[in-house]
């Protein structure tokens, strides 16, 4: 059962860093808007160029 | 998020919808290739988003954007030191505000800020929240002014305003992560606890050896200890103050039953004993962390909406300096006797006297009347009060606490400090448990400690922990979660934690009229012709008259398709307009001005001296409001309609939805001493309202529901707010909270039979800590899935519905 005196506290330092790095994203405010970011993915951001003729066809749908 | 209801639908087939904001067009829509748009604003801010390459927000959208407010307001105050000072604050490279905004109506509508906001030099950092309404821009004041980027958000629809001030947003932000940490800790803390525990309870043949199953509890106990103390925190506090004002609540429930499993698990590790609860301690405060959490994010999400639409004063007011040019200073600066001048479509900032011409004023805020009420040169115009059809210049009479706006606030704050403060029942109990678990606790000692001392601390810990009030205080919070989370989906948000008892016992609705039962825009009624003219013809002509009108009634015209022009249109003030269709002069209005009869309330065409048709307007009912008054029937509850309208219109209205018992011309005063009347009864009233004017009666009455779109004085006044347009949550609301009531009875019951059983058992010794522990678990779960049948049961029923 020595083995235990290894795992547990890998186990607790694991769990350090876990908490560590929840700390860490909900200083950095990663969780104040859960809504918005999901739609962040659906679309690139084109360039912006004048010219946004590729996107007209799409209007009908 | 709701999708915009087609309201309009059949209208909007036939005429076409603005691209941008969906609204039905008129005949004078702009037109641009296969794009309409129903004004300037949305024409140019749909060709803006196109132009910078976010033509992507029109497939993102749910639903469609509000209209764009052509003439946009001048932000140059913002720039001003004060303002800044106050609603700013410093970061690397320049200064970030938060703004407010009640046009965002989806994800996309956020999506659409950023990248708008972004794209502008000089902005460092932009972020904006569908959910709150709220905007985050950091700019360099350097490099662009903070005007120039709020003009860009008003011309793209999302008309910014200044947020409580930023020491509050900050300390709402900082108080939200500071939940989401605590929710954190307890969630991996508890996980790691259960996951050590779990070793300790393979364990049934006890052939573990007492080294390592000790190293085992120290390591839980190591774990659960920030659980408890950090993450549980809240409750620990909230039992803190519960005792130092000498009463037991539900904190000191909950928090004594933790600390108390923890308290006892640690004894028993020192001792060596036979079992430890550390896992009960923390899945414990694990859950109830995660319903207080719920709570709190839909309470927090509620007011939020409602801090969005806080600006029944504007903060900003324009004042004529002496030499006639115009300064804009913030509301507390105006004085008595400064002149101020308000444009149309805004808000007054200050009682006071009108100067120069008559205006009108929209003053639904304050007496409740829907049509704006036309005001002469010397008579007053009330703070709160919207200006419309021409600006207006006004001296000042009275400033800030002296308003009648004011006045009413105070009513409200005195209406709601005087709500009959209702006893709560189940904290009653439960404050009664605990002080009869401890003296059973005591008495169990004394008497194992006489007769056989080995087992005394033994038994009273199985006594405690078998009768851990977990299922009695689990009770009430997760079915008030349950039945909160189910609201909120209804589109019914609760603002009050203890409304909903009281919602599920309410025996008198009172109902306001003008934007509560009706959505406070007309609709034809009856048309009656004569002298050979045809309806048709007759309403074409009227429609031709009021088109481009911005008086309220010609709202009621909007739809009907005018194939003939007015020229030469003129609105005479107070009687109503004339104007030539197709070579004659038509008169629109009272009966005394277009056909020279005596009025008699209703619109009238004619030349001048013959009358060709009477026209009656009515305000149009809001969605469901009929089926609503007769579900709140069938729920047994009796219904009056309180108005502050004249008394005719009440009457016709209250006949239309079926109400019989209503009352007319009332004042918020009188509204309110009527629901006291009705409390002195032993009624339980509900009031539902939307107006400025209904504040008090909504703080006064023992619940009340406020709708979305009104004054938000009256949401704060309020116990819920209605955000789904429909009136028929309000009798489902009602519904919903009788059934949570319902279940928290059944889990009451359960929670206490369960301990009237477990107590005697675990005092006379038979009850070993293990079937303790098992017995309070499984009475939590079964109490916490009772209330989740109240999620469940919504759902079906909507499906079914």
């Amino acid at each position: 059962m020595n083995i235990l005196l290894l795992l547990v506290p890998i186990s607790l330092i694991l769990l350090g860093i876990a908490i560590g790095a929840f700390v860490w994203a909900v200083r950095r405010g990663q969780f104040d808007d859960l809504d918005t970011p999901a739609i962040d993915i659906l679309r690139d951001d084109p360039l912006p160029t004048p010219r946004v003729d590729a996107e007209e066809g799409h209007d009908a749908d | 998020m709701d999708a915009a209801l087609p309201l309009r639908k059949t209208q909007a087939a036939e005429l076409g919808s603005c691209n941008h904001c969906g609204e039905a067009l008129a005949s004078d829509a702009i037109r641009e290739g296969d794009r309409a748009f129903c004004c300037n604003g949305c024409a140019a801010a749909s060709t803006w988003i196109r132009e910078a390459a976010l033509g992507d927000y029109y497939q993102l959208r749910t639903s469609p954007a509000g209209r764009v407010q052509a003439d946009a307001a001048d932000f140059g105050a913002w720039d001003c030191e004060i303002v800044l000072a106050e609603h700013s604050r410093t970061v690397p490279g320049g200064r970030e505000i938060t703004v407010l905004t009640d046009a965002m109506r989806c994800a996309a509508c956020a999506w659409l800020i950023d990248r708008a906001l972004r794209r502008q030099a000089g902005v460092l950092d932009a972020g904006a929240n569908a959910v709150t309404g709220r905007i985050v821009v950091a700019w360099d004041p350097q490099r662009v002014a903070l005007s120039t980027l709020m003009q860009r958000l008003a011309a793209l629809g999302y008309r910014p305003w200044l947020a409580t001030g930023e020491a509050r947003e900050q300390a709402q932000r900082r108080e939200r992560r500071r939940w989401l940490l605590r929710l954190g800790v307890a969630g991996l803390g508890a996980i790691q606890a259960m996951m050590f525990a779990e070793a300790l309870y393979l364990d049934t043949a006890q052939q573990m050896p007492v080294a390592t199953r000790d190293f085992f509890r120290w390591i839980t106990f190591l774990v659960s200890t920030p659980v408890v103390f950090y993450a549980g925190w809240p409750f620990i506090e909230g039992m803190l103050r519960e005792l130092r004002g000498r009463r037991l609540g539900m904190d000191t429930l909950i928090a004594g039953s933790t600390l108390l499993a923890y308290f006892a698990s640690l004894v028993e590790t020192i001792r060596g004993g036979t079992h430890v609860w550390y896992d009960a301690a923390v899945m414990f405060v694990l859950l109830l962390l995660v319903a207080r959490m719920f709570e709190q994010r839909a309470r927090g999400i509620a007011s939020a909406q409602i801090d969005a639409l806080a600006r029944a004063r504007p903060a900003l007011a324009l004042r004529e300096r002496d030499d006639g040019s115009v300064e804009q200073v913030p509301v507390g600066e105006i004085d008595v006797g400064d002149v101020l001048r308000v444009a149309a479509g805004e808000a007054v900032p200050a009682d006071g006297m009108l100067l120069d011409h008559a205006a009108s004023f929209d003053e639904a805020l304050i007496t409740g009347e829907s049509t704006p009420v036309r005001r002469e040169t010397g008579e007053p115009a009330l703070a709160g009060s919207v200006c419309r059809e021409a600006s207006a210049r006004l001296r000042v009479v009275r400033t800030g606490n002296d308003t009648r706006l004011s006045q009413l606030t105070r009513l409200v704050e005195q209406a709601q400090s005087a709500r009959p403060q209702l006893a709560r029942a189940a904290e009653r109990v439960a404050g009664g448990f605990v002080v009869a678990l401890l003296l059973c606790a005591v008495a169990t000692f004394a008497w194992w400690h006489v007769n056989e001392p080995a087992r005394a601390l033994e038994v009273t810990l199985a006594l405690l922990v078998v009768s851990c009030p977990c299922a009695l205080s689990l009770a009430i919070p997760t079915a008030l979660t349950t039945a909160h989370g189910a609201l909120a989906r209804i589109g019914v948000l609760g603002v009050r934690e203890d409304a909903l008892s009281t919602l599920a016992r309410v025996d008198r609705v009172l109902l306001d009229k003008t934007g509560t039962l009706s959505n406070g825009r007309p609709e034809l009624d009856s048309f009656a012709t004569f002298e050979g003219m045809d309806t048709p013809t007759a309403l074409s002509i009227a429609a031709a008259l009021e088109r481009g009108s911005a008086h309220p009634l010609a709202q009621a015209f909007a739809h009907v398709e005018a194939d003939r022009v007015a020229h030469r249109v003129q609105a005479v003030a107070g009687s109503g307009v004339e104007g030539d269709v197709e070579g004659v002069r038509w008169r629109l209005g009272r009966a005394d001005f277009a056909a020279t009869r005596a009025d008699d309330g209703a619109l009238w065409l004619g030349d001048g001296a013959r009358a060709f048709a009477r026209i009656t307007v009515r305000e149009t009912m809001r969605d469901g409001a009929r089926e609503a008054i007769s579900a709140l029937r069938d729920a047994g509850v009796s219904i009056e309609l309180c108005s502050g309208d004249a008394a005719e219109a009440v009457a016709s209205f209250a006949r239309q939805v079926g109400i019989d018992a209503f009352l007319a011309r009332q004042s918020p005063e009188q509204k309110l001493a009527r629901v006291r009347e009705a409390q002195s009864r032993g009624e339980v009233v509900a009031m539902v309202g939307d107006g400025l004017n209904d504040a008090p009666v909504l703080a006064g009455a023992d619940v009340s529901l406020a709708m979305a779109e009104g004054a938000a004085l009256a949401q704060r006044a309020a116990d819920f707010v209605v955000t789904s347009p429909s009136l028929l949550r309000v009798p489902q609301a009602i519904v919903l909270a009788r059934r949570t009531q319902r279940i928290v009875r059944q889990n009451l019951a359960w929670a206490l039979g369960y301990n009237v059983l477990a107590i005697p058992l675990a005092a006379t010794g038979h009850v070993t800590p293990w079937i303790a522990a098992l017995g309070m678990a499984g009475s939590s779960l079964l109490v916490t899935l009772n209330a989740l049948r109240l999620g469940r049961r919504e759902r079906n029923e909507r499906r079914g519905a």
